[in-house]
């Protein structure tokens, strides 16, 4: 607080507590109960208040957190979790092995609890063997058993077994929030602010500070001046534009990096024939030509992801290949060569095909004559570079004769007009991911068509074979092998042109506190890795 | 009289009643909450838990599955009108009840008394200086009618008013926090520990450039009025008679131009009721200030019918209460409207 109005009701220079980091975002958690939560927002207060058996760290792989040692059976289903000593909750309770199985059966009973329910979709039984030894039993063995547990907070059971699964459960507010982790609840205003204190007696990881605020703000833009003028210390988001200016601020160091949740922005073509169109819903209007890979493949041609990247998200993004993202680690084929923009090629592409523009307007037509080159192409009204991206397509496609109608539509909207309706011709939208690429790569297989999750409608009997056998493979360098080759398949194919990963910009204040991690694979400066370690600077 | 009262309070229920229905079809239109949770963790079975859960699986109204333009269809007239969401809504209003928060999932009347009083301060605070601002310039600016001042005050006053309210914000709250060090957000420093006139000192200090927006925002329209009421008042033969009495300007102008002008600006105060609102969304986004107007912009976003439904309906109950109270203020301020 350099800069100081000193008139009668204001408390300039108001001494600020030494070990506070105050944060700041522009969003807020939706609610503290752990099983009903959607937001972003509301899963990082959990990683600090609550411990699970496993955490995903930030580069990108899954260690134990609660769990000391565990085990696997020959055949893949029973799993023995031994954990750690000395786990407290914070009003003083032991952690025990009955509270962890408490919690994963009290996840699996609520059946509209938006993700934890999902996670426990191949629990059989869950039992305490004795007081620090848990046993889950799988209904058939699967690869990804570790990142289904990164996100089932262990809860206490003397709480919560007076809240039984159903209307209870989901109504509960928790917002005393007694959890075991490295933070504990002090004081929540719901869309305010959050503060945090220190658990100082945690068993593994005990803050070096004493207290955290999270405040939210208006917008990214306020955020960028709050940290500016020194009222945050730390700012979990902001705009890309502010890029620049924050660089030359000598008290403030930015971090750039895979966001924690991977995502990615993908061009979708609707690639619908008269065999995939779900027979229920399907209106399946796709331009025909979109059908034929030379079109698609010139598209790709013509397509300058790097100048997307730079204009659209000013630099800040790395060109995509398939739908599993570059922060995905091992998961992510890093051989892949992709198309090279080239529109000569293109060109080339679509006159050997017999796309020509005959009638000389600039816009070729089908081979046949019967229709242009003119596709509809829809994005989410939400995606704040979205605009800016169709219009670079529209020029670099329309450079090869292609001609886009662009239209912005209202998220709600763009799901009926998407899937499984299939009512268009090429849509931008995007996806954020789990650790494991299981799901990602269900969004291609035909057996997803109908149920709206296939966003192009595409349909290869190998690819489909593949997904089936990496989902039940149990060694990972074989998964690895089969997954690293459906993103080939997928390259090859092009049901999707990946114009970049989104990358994730925070930054924080030098002159505060240090020891932020700032050079990991995955940018996540809220999350406990760098909470419990940063120290105030004197 | 009491059948005045009446007769204005009859209509004043006529109203809210049209208002309920209203805002049962208006946000339906928007189409189903759960279809913002677009999310690869999501499984289809989920979202149809979550959807009972909140009682959308049921046909909006007898006939209408969704009201969505899109999606409308008229295939669900033989269900029992019963066991639609209508119905569930026009129940609980009866029970006095506004129902949960798809979003935060807490009781919708809880969340929406926690920021009223917020807002009510903001609104006030801006709508009273505004007020008295306004008609001192207004006044001033009559009597000083074609001098510099006259001018002056109606070109600043034309201009502010034609500022769009959350841009105007925005520049105040860049201006605010780089050169007086003034809070960018929040109602008051986070856990500050701050207690009675101090803590009083320092939500003042957080009010203070919303306040100032939202004045700014309204001064305009109140001077103006105010200016050309005065105006055609002092053309009034009374006032030459005031004037060849020996009264005094200052006299002249608070015992006979501004009773007479402060009809008009009741009018306007009451109808601006509607409008205050508008501008308490914008400039509660803008500074984050935790009201009913941040609370409205984020329901929209999340699609969040059962607050949005709450906050409407007690924004309506209030201006339609405005316009009965400044009706019945009249028959105070003019006998005329009394003998009417």
């Amino acid at each position: 607080m350099k800069r100081c109005l000193i008139i009668g009701l204001m408390l300039c220079g108001m001494a600020l507590a030494q070990g506070t980091v105050r944060i700041g975002w522009a969003g807020s958690p939706d609610t503290l109960n752990p099983g009903t939560a959607v937001l972003s927002e509301a899963f990082t207060l959990f990683d600090l208040v609550y411990d699970s058996l496993f955490n995903l760290e930030l580069d990108g792989s899954i260690q134990p957190e609660l769990v000391d040692t565990y085990e696997v059976s020959e055949d893949g289903t029973v799993w023995t979790f031994k954990l750690h000593e000395g786990a407290m909750f914070h009003d003083g309770e032991p952690l025990t092995a009955a509270d962890v199985a408490f919690s994963l059966d009290y996840y699996k009973a609520n059946e509209d609890f938006p993700f934890a329910n999902g996670y426990t979709s191949y629990f059989d039984s869950i039992e305490a063997a004795d007081d620090s030894t848990v046993l889950v039993t799988l209904s058939e063995a699967i690869p990804n058993m570790l990142s289904q547990l990164l996100y089932l907070y262990i809860l206490p059971e003397h709480i919560w077994s007076s809240y039984p699964a159903g209307s209870a459960a989901t109504e509960f507010e928790n917002l005393e929030m007694i959890g075991s982790g490295p933070f504990k609840m002090t004081e929540y205003k719901q869309g305010e602010y959050v503060r945090l204190s220190a658990n100082k007696d945690h068993y593994a990881k005990a803050p070096n500070i004493d207290e955290i605020v999270f405040q939210t703000f208006g917008s990214q833009d306020v955020l960028v001046q709050a940290l500016r003028t020194g009222q945050v210390d730390m700012i979990t988001e902001m705009p890309n534009t502010a890029v620049v200016s924050l660089r030359n601020d000598p008290n403030i160091e930015l971090v750039i990096g895979a966001p924690l949740s991977p995502s990615v922005r993908d061009i979708i073509f609707n690639v619908t024939n008269s065999d995939t169109c779900p027979a229920d819903d399907g209106i399946c209007s796709g331009h025909p030509a979109l059908l034929d890979l030379n079109v698609r493949q010139a598209l790709a041609h013509a397509t300058d992801k790097l100048q997307i990247i730079d204009v659209a998200l000013l630099g800040l993004g790395t060109p995509g290949t398939g739908l599993i993202m570059d922060g995905m680690g091992e998961w992510f084929n890093s051989s892949l060569e992709d198309y090279v923009y080239d529109p000569e090629a293109a060109n080339k592409l679509l006159d050997d095909a017999g796309y020509l523009d005959s009638n000389g307007d600039g816009v070729r037509e089908m081979p046949d004559g019967s229709r242009d080159l003119s596709f509809r192409f829809y994005w989410p009204n939400d995606v704040i570079e979205a605009p800016r991206v169709a219009e670079l397509l529209s020029q670099m496609w329309g450079d090869i004769g292609v001609k886009l109608e662009l239209q912005a539509l209202d998220p709600d909207a763009l799901t009926s007009v998407c899937c499984p309706s299939f009512d268009f011709d090429i849509i931008m939208w995007g996806w954020s991911s789990d650790p494991d690429p299981g799901f990602m790569l269900s969004v291609l297989t035909s057996d997803e068509i109908p149920t709206g999750t296939s966003e192009t409608g595409y349909s290869n009997p190998e690819y489909d074979e593949l997904y089936a056998a990496q989902a039940t493979e149990l060694d990972p360098a074989k998964r690895q092998e089969i997954v690293w080759q459906m993103q080939a398949i997928m390259l090859r194919d092009l049901p999707y042109i990946i114009p970049y990963y989104q990358q994730q910009v925070q930054a924080f204040r030098t002159d505060r506190f240090s020891g932020w991690i700032t050079d990991a694979t995955k940018v996540a400066l809220e999350d406990p890795s760098s909470l419990t370690q940063i120290e105030a600077i004197q | 009289m009491t059948k005045l009262i009446l007769r204005k309070l009859g209509w004043a229920l006529l109203t809210i009643a049209f208002v309920l229905l209203l805002n049962f079809f208006l946000f339906r239109v928007m189409g189903d909450p759960t279809r913002l949770l677009k999310d690869p963790r999501l499984s289809q079975a989920t979202i149809e838990a979550i959807r009972v859960r909140f009682g959308l699986d049921k046909p909006v109204i007898n006939c209408f599955e969704t009201l969505n333009p899109i999606k409308a269809s008229l295939n669900a007239c033989g269900v029992n009108p019963f066991n639609t969401q209508f119905a569930a809504y026009l129940s609980n209003l009866l029970k006095g009840d506004l129902g949960v928060s798809f979003h935060s999932q807490r009781p919708v009347a809880e969340l929406l008394t926690e920021r009223l009083w917020n807002t009510l301060l903001l609104i006030g605070a801006g709508q009273i200086l505004a007020i008295i601002i306004g008609i001192i310039l207004g006044l001033v600016a009559a009597w000083k009618a074609r001098t510099v001042l006259d001018y002056s005050a109606l070109v600043g006053s034309l201009t502010v008013w034609s500022l769009p309210t959350f841009w105007l914000g925005i520049l105040l709250l860049f201006w605010g926090s780089n050169y007086l060090g003034l809070p960018l957000g929040g109602k008051e420093t986070i856990g500050s520990g701050l207690t009675g006139l101090k803590r009083l000192g320092d939500i003042g200090t957080h009010l203070l450039l919303p306040t100032l927006t939202f004045t700014l925002v309204f001064i305009g329209e109140y001077m103006l009025i105010m200016r050309s009421t005065v105006l055609d008042v002092l053309s009034e033969d009374y006032i030459l008679t005031a004037k060849a009495k020996g009264l005094s300007t200052f006299q002249i102008l608070k015992d006979h131009a501004l009773r007479n002008a402060m009809l008009p600006i009741v009018t306007i105060v009451a109808l601006n009721l509607g409008f205050t609102v508008a501008g308490a969304i914008q400039i509660e986004t803008v500074f984050s200030w935790p009201g009913l107007g941040l609370t409205i912009f984020e329901a929209v976003g999340r699609r969040d019918y059962p607050v949005l439904q709450g906050a409407f309906l007690l924004l309506a109950v209030s201006v339609v209460l405005a316009n009965v109270i400044a009706d019945l203020l009249y028959t105070f301020l003019d006998p005329r409207v009394r003998l009417a």
